[in-house]
Order: C-alpha cells, then sequence, then structure tokens
C-alpha cells in the first residue's frame, strides 16, 4: 500500500538535502582558486610580455570572457542534463559520440597535467630567489619545486577537508593584494596610461592567437563551476551565475591589472618583463607601498601557485578516477583511500608524473620558468581551448537530439556563435604556436604541442572503438563516470 | 566462535571500524551512504520495500518491530512524493542513518557514547563498546570466504557495500584470487537483483561523492 494523502508540510527530506547544497559564493570560491589570480598576473602575465613581446592582453582578456560566456549558455545547460558534468568529456561522449570522448578525456589529461607540471616550475624558479633574500639560503629552484610536489603529494592522497577555507581566504587576500598593486601602479613614477593593452586591433593582427591563449590561461578553472550542478542549491540559477560572475571577476582584475602594469612601466613593459619577469608585478607597485606589502605579496603570489597545484592535482586525480570508474583507464584507477575518500591511484600516477617532469628538467637544464612554467602553461591553455571548443559542438549536438527542457538560446543560439568565435580562436592559436613560444616558426614546440593533442585524440577514439567491440558495457558507460553501468568493484564482481 | 549476526546496518558500521583502536574507516559522508543503503536493505528484506526502476515503492506499511527500521519507513510514508532511490540514499546519508544506527547500536550495548569537551562545546561520539566486536562482521566474511561458505543474503548484501564504500581495502585484501572468486560468484548468483541494484546505486552515490569533492 502507498502512502496515505498527508497534510501539506515542508519535506524533510527536501530541507535536509537543500541545507547541503552550495550557493553562488561557494561555487565562486571553488572557481576562482583554480583560477588563481595572483599567478595568472604576476606570473603569467609578464612572462608572456617578455617571451611574446606582445602588449594588447588586457583586450585579449575582455575579448575570451566574452567568448566563454557565451560557451558557458549552452555549457552550464547541458550540466543540467548529463552525469558526471565536471569532465569536458562528458559533453564530448554524449555530444559527438564516444569515441570522441575518450580523445577528449586523453586531451584533458595532457592540458591539465601542463598546468599541473608548470605550477611546478613556476613556484621553484619564483621562490628560489625569494627564499635567498628572506632565509639567506641559495637554493636550486628543483630542490623547492620537489618541496612543492611533496605536499601536493601528500594533500593529494590525504584530500585534507580544511583545504576549503584555507583557500577560501588566500583567495580573497590575492585579489585584494592585485587590485591595491594595480591602483598603486597608477601612482608609479614611470606610469603613463598605455593604450596598447586595450588595443582591440591587435585581436586580428599578427600575435593574435598568442593574445588569446594567454587569456585562455588566465581563465582555466572557470569550467569546473559545474562540478556542482546537482549539489547546487536551484540547478538552474546558482551555477550559471556562479560562472558568470566568476568569468566576469576574473576578466575584469585582469584586464584592469595588466593594463596598469603595462602602463606603469612606461612604454618599457616588454623590456623591463624580459629583465625582471614575474618580479615587474612587485617593483612597480612597491615603491609606494613599501617593503612589507611586498613581501605579504610575495608570500602570495607562492601560495597562489600552490593553490592551483593543489586545484589541478585534484582535477587531474578525479578524471583518472572517474575513468577508472568507468574501465576506459584501468579500474585500479576508481579506487579511493577509504578514510579520507581521495582518489588514490589517480593522485599517485599525477605525483609520479610531476617528479619526472621536475628531475628531468633538473638534469637537463632547462629553464623552469619560460620552458615549464610559461610553456606548461600555455600548452595547458592551447588544450582547453580545444576542449572548450570541441565541448561547444558537442552541446549542440546533444540538444539537437535532447532538446526537451531548454529554449532556443540556450541549445543552440548561444553555443552556434561560441562555436564559431571558439573555432576562429582555435585557428589563430594553432597558427601561432611559434609567437606563443617566443620560438622560431617551424621549430619543435610548434609542431610537437598540436601534433600531441592530435596523437591523443586519435589514440583515444582507437581506445573507445576497442572498447565498443571487445568490452561492450564499458563501451556502453563512456562519459558516465561514477554511474556507469559498468562501474566499479561491486558492479565489476556482479558482471 | 561466531558472535550473532546483527542487523545488516549495524554490521556494515561495525565492519566500518578498525578493532585495534576503534576508529571509523571511512570518511563520514562514505559511511553515511553506505548505512543509507544497507537501513533501506533492511526494510526490502523485511518485506517492507520494493525497488523498481530507480525508485522505492512501500509495499508494506506495517512499522517493523524495530525503531531504525521503523523510522525509515515513517519517514517513506510522510513523503510520498519522494520515491528517487538516490534521494533517499541521499538524504538518510545527511546523518540521520548514522543517528539511527549509532542509536541502535548503543541500545545493544555495542558502543558507547563518548563525550569529548572541545573549545566550541562538547563533541558527542560513538565508539565500539569492545574491540572484538568492531571489525568483527568484516572477518565473519573473510572466514566464510576462506572456507568456500554460502553467506545468507544480509550478509551478501553487506559483502557488496563493503566493496561499494571501498572498505574492501581494509576487509578482504588479505583474500586469495579463488576466495574473492567464490565471494564474487555469490554475489552474482545468489544476491536478488532488487538487492544488488540497491548497491549498484550505493556504489554510484559515492564515486558521485568523491567527484563532487564531497567524500
Amino acid at each position: 500500500m502507498p502512502a496515505t494523502t498527508t497534510p501539506a508540510r515542508p519535506s524533510q527530506l527536501s530541507t535536509a538535502l537543500a541545507r547541503d547544497r552550495l550557493g553562488v559564493a561557494s561555487v565562486v570560491f571553488f572557481v576562482m582558486s583554480a583560477a588563481a589570480p595572483l599567478t595568472v598576473v604576476a606570473g603569467v602575465v609578464p612572462t608572456g610580455l617578455a617571451v611574446t613581446g606582445l602588449t594588447a592582453i588586457s583586450v585579449a582578456f575582455l575579448a575570451v570572457a566574452v567568448v566563454l560566456a557565451i560557451f558557458a549558455v549552452g555549457y552550464v545547460a547541458m550540466a543540467r542534463h548529463i552525469a558526471n558534468a565536471g569532465a569536458f568529456y562528458a559533453y564530448v561522449a554524449q555530444g559527438l559520440g564516444r569515441p570522441f570522448g575518450v580523445g577528449a578525456a586523453w586531451v584533458a589529461l595532457l592540458a591539465y597535467n601542463s598546468f599541473q607540471l608548470a605550477s611546478y616550475g613556476g613556484f621553484g624558479a619564483i621562490a628560489a630567489p625569494l627564499f635567498a633574500d628572506w632565509f639567506g639560503v641559495d637554493l636550486q629552484w628543483w630542490t623547492i619545486a620537489l618541496v612543492a610536489w611533496a605536499l601536493v603529494a601528500v594533500l593529494g592522497v590525504r584530500d585534507v577537508a580544511v583545504n576549503g577555507k584555507v583557500l577560501a581566504t588566500l583567495l580573497v587576500a590575492e585579489i585584494i593584494l592585485v587590485a591595491v598593486f594595480s591602483v598603486a601602479d597608477l601612482f608609479a613614477p614611470t606610469f603613463e596610461a598605455s593604450a596598447a593593452p586595450v588595443d582591440a586591433g591587435s585581436l586580428v593582427g599578427a600575435g593574435a592567437g598568442a593574445l588569446l591563449v594567454m587569456a585562455v590561461t588566465g581563465f582555466v578553472g572557470f569550467e569546473q563551476s559545474v562540478v556542482f550542478s546537482e549539489e547546487s542549491r536551484d540547478p538552474r540559477r546558482t551555477v550559471p551565475r556562479a560562472t558568470y560572475i566568476a568569468v566576469a571577476l576574473i576578466a575584469v582584475l585582469y584586464a584592469f591589472s595588466s593594463w596598469a602594469m603595462i602602463s606603469a612601466a612606461g612604454g618599457q613593459a616588454v623590456e623591463r618583463a624580459g629583465t625582471e619577469g614575474p618580479e615587474l608585478f612587485f617593483n612597480l607597485a612597491s615603491d609606494r607601498l613599501g617593503g612589507a606589502a611586498l613581501h605579504l605579496g610575495h608570500a602570495l603570489f607562492l601560495t597562489s601557485l600552490i593553490a592551483a597545484m593543489i586545484s589541478f592535482h585534484n582535477i587531474i586525480a578525479r578524471y583518472a578516477f572517474s575513468l577508472g570508474r568507468e574501465g576506459v583507464l584501468p579500474r585500479a584507477f576508481g579506487r579511493t583511500v577509504p578514510g579520507t575518500g581521495a582518489p588514490k591511484n589517480g593522485s599517485l600516477a599525477q605525483s609520479a608524473l610531476g617528479l619526472i617532469a621536475i628531475l628531468v628538467y633538473a638534469i637537463m637544464g632547462w629553464d623552469p620558468l619560460v620552458q615549464l612554467f610559461f610553456w606548461g602553461g600555455t600548452t595547458g591553455g592551447i588544450g582547453v581551448l580545444l576542449l572548450i571548443t570541441v565541448t561547444s559542438v558537442a552541446v549542440i549536438g546533444y540538444f539537437a537530439r535532447n532538446p526537451s527542457g531548454e529554449d532556443a538560446w540556450h541549445r543552440l543560439g548561444a553555443p552556434a556563435i561560441g562555436t564559431v568565435l571558439l573555432l576562429v580562436m582555435t585557428y589563430l592559436a594553432l597558427t601561432n604556436i611559434a609567437t606563443l613560444f617566443g620560438v622560431e616558426p617551424g621549430s619543435e614546440p610548434t609542431w610537437v604541442v598540436p601534433l600531441a593533442y592530435g596523437v591523443l585524440t586519435v589514440t583515444g577514439v582507437g581506445w573507445a572503438l576497442i572498447l565498443r567491440r571487445t568490452r561492450p558495457v564499458v563501451y556502453e558507460g563512456i562519459g558516465l563516470g561514477a554511474r556507469s553501468a559498468g562501474t566499479f568493484s561491486f558492479s565489476e564482481a556482479t558482471k | 566462535m561466531s558472535s550473532s549476526q546483527l542487523p545488516l546496518a549495524d554490521d556494515l558500521y561495525l565492519a566500518a571500524h578498525d578493532s585495534a583502536r576503534g576508529r571509523c574507516l571511512l570518511t563520514p559522508a562514505t559511511q553515511g551512504l553506505g548505512l543509507a543503503a544497507a537501513l533501506l536493505a533492511e526494510l526490502v528484506l523485511w518485506r517492507r520495500l520494493d525497488l523498481r526502476d530507480n525508485h522505492v515503492v512501500v509495499i508494506d506499511d506495517q512499522p517493523t518491530p524495530d525503531p531504525a527500521t521503523a523510522a525509515v519507513l515513517g519517514q517513506l510514508l510522510r513523503e510520498p512524493h519522494h520515491r528517487r532511490i538516490r534521494d533517499w540514499i541521499s538524504f538518510l546519508a545527511t546523518g540521520v542513518a548514522t543517528d539511527l544506527v549509532e542509536r541502535r547500536l548503543a541500545r545493544s550495548g555495542l558502543v558507547q557514547r563518548k563525550e569529548k569537551r572541545g573549545l566550541l562545546g562538547t563533541k558527542v561520539r560513538f565508539v565500539p563498546a569492545d574491540t572484538s566486536s568492531a571489525g568483527w562482521p568484516g572477518t565473519r566474511i573473510r572466514i566464510s570466504a576462506t572456507r568456500g561458505e554460502l553467506l545468507d543474503t544480509s550478509d551478501l548484501v553487506l559483502t557488496g557495500l563493503v566493496l561499494a564504500t571501498g572498505l574492501d581495502q581494509h576487509v578482504l585484501d588479505t583474500l586469495e584470487a579463488h576466495e574473492r572468486e567464490h565471494l564474487f560468484d555469490q554475489l552474482r548468483r545468489r544476491l536478488p537483483p532488487m538487492l544488488q541494484h540497491l548497491v549498484g546505486h550505493a556504489e554510484a552515490a559515492v564515486g558521485d561523492a568523491v567527484m563532487a569533492r564531497r567524500a
């Protein structure tokens, strides 16, 4: 017998579940701590100036923000309808077919790992002179990078719950610091308001693709808002609002601070970025703010890099976890540490890769700032740009087959405009890699990076087709993550 | 040497605590999801619930003699608009299931209430009353697997939930490959499809919690 009629009263079930759900602010915090504002403003922007010689970065941040906001319309709409919404490959699997989904998963693993490795290089290179200044110890960059690596590796398997609040506090401090330093730039003796950073003409000129990739790199992390699609208070509002707010905040902060920095350098931005590197951001503001602010800025710069490392490590470990649960990667990746809930083997594998990368760079004597931090970051930026572009197409594909529940703007209008803009950006990016990396056209990095992404896509598609033949249950579950029918130990045991 | 079998959720609770220090081996979130599924499975074993197409169906609204499952059944009857299994697992996992199971275990003297004064008020927690009862249900499954014995339905669900929560890394770690296969074979053949389904939902919920960083 089903239940008898009940008097209208608030459902305890709904109330209890709602209490655990996230509001806009929590999602914005989560997204922005992966974006690591200070790392971008003090790290990526000056290094980018030095390597590419391009100054129109403010307008690039604004342009990319507009494109990402348009992309986000369809992206967050699709997130409401699918399982495993946190991972790009889930969209691709359900919008363009499972084979491309696996291809996208491999691309995502390379892209996020590039960011992760980049942040080790950045941390080591930036911390080494600071440690010499603060403590009088002369350490190699890779020694410091290894310490950061060990910290991330331990936190990765322990999955410390407190880090949410710590990261939020650091993030607010970072944002305030970037704002204050940028305002101080306006009063620098060499300040002259420069039109170059906001020159929209540069977005169609030579080097446009390089600028756009640098800008995309600054936004990476925004795509993680959809992780909470099912956990948000109001699925139709919370995640979309949080995404737009995060993109807008990031855009305004980055555009203003890079304009202020370039202007404060008084026409010498590229030259000074070349000699001072990430110190440029701090040097320009410091004579107005004094030594204490400078030390605080440096300390937050380091914590910002660590926050970025932790975020990317967690993203990578969870990608591997999700793929392990589906059986696309070995099942072992679907294991967690029971006592912490951390995705154990995904985390360990990432740490192993990080260790190898740091050691190889150390042994080969490659430059940690340009060749690891900047090249790694922009390689990741290219990968994420590719993923966003393919996901945008996938959104159209998905809604063409499952149109219910969304209006035409969410299903088709915005995704179509977004796709066209993203395709243009991708084209510019791929043809500008030489400028982006500051190397000769035709030299190794210009073809290694696109080739790597291409090879990964093809092998991903191939692997999916093998799975379709040999393990149809696994194939069916591609993109469904923890909810795939062929999922994991218990279900595997009962198959 | 076999101590008697407890209600399924109580067995899972004790299996999730280590015998040396009485510490919980799972995160509170994962333990909550496991216990939530265990209580629903108890109601299936009491013949109060059926599970069809990802939904729960109340087939008998007679209260169960046991207060913990009676409370869950009462809640189900009060909320007829919510029938998705995953919603019920999520709801019971917010602390409801753990609370019900701890109180039931406390009534039978198997766990003790411990108060710990802290800076921000008093924290109450439950610890297994004696170290031999903690971990015992896991040992029981392990022994039965090594002897090649057959488990009853309740212990089969327990085995399923041990796998779904990742507790197998503690509980079933020492099994030989053929013993493990013997256990899995029983899950395939002898665990009723409805309960297989429920454990599958629990496993998916645990995975989703990891992805959403709630685990």
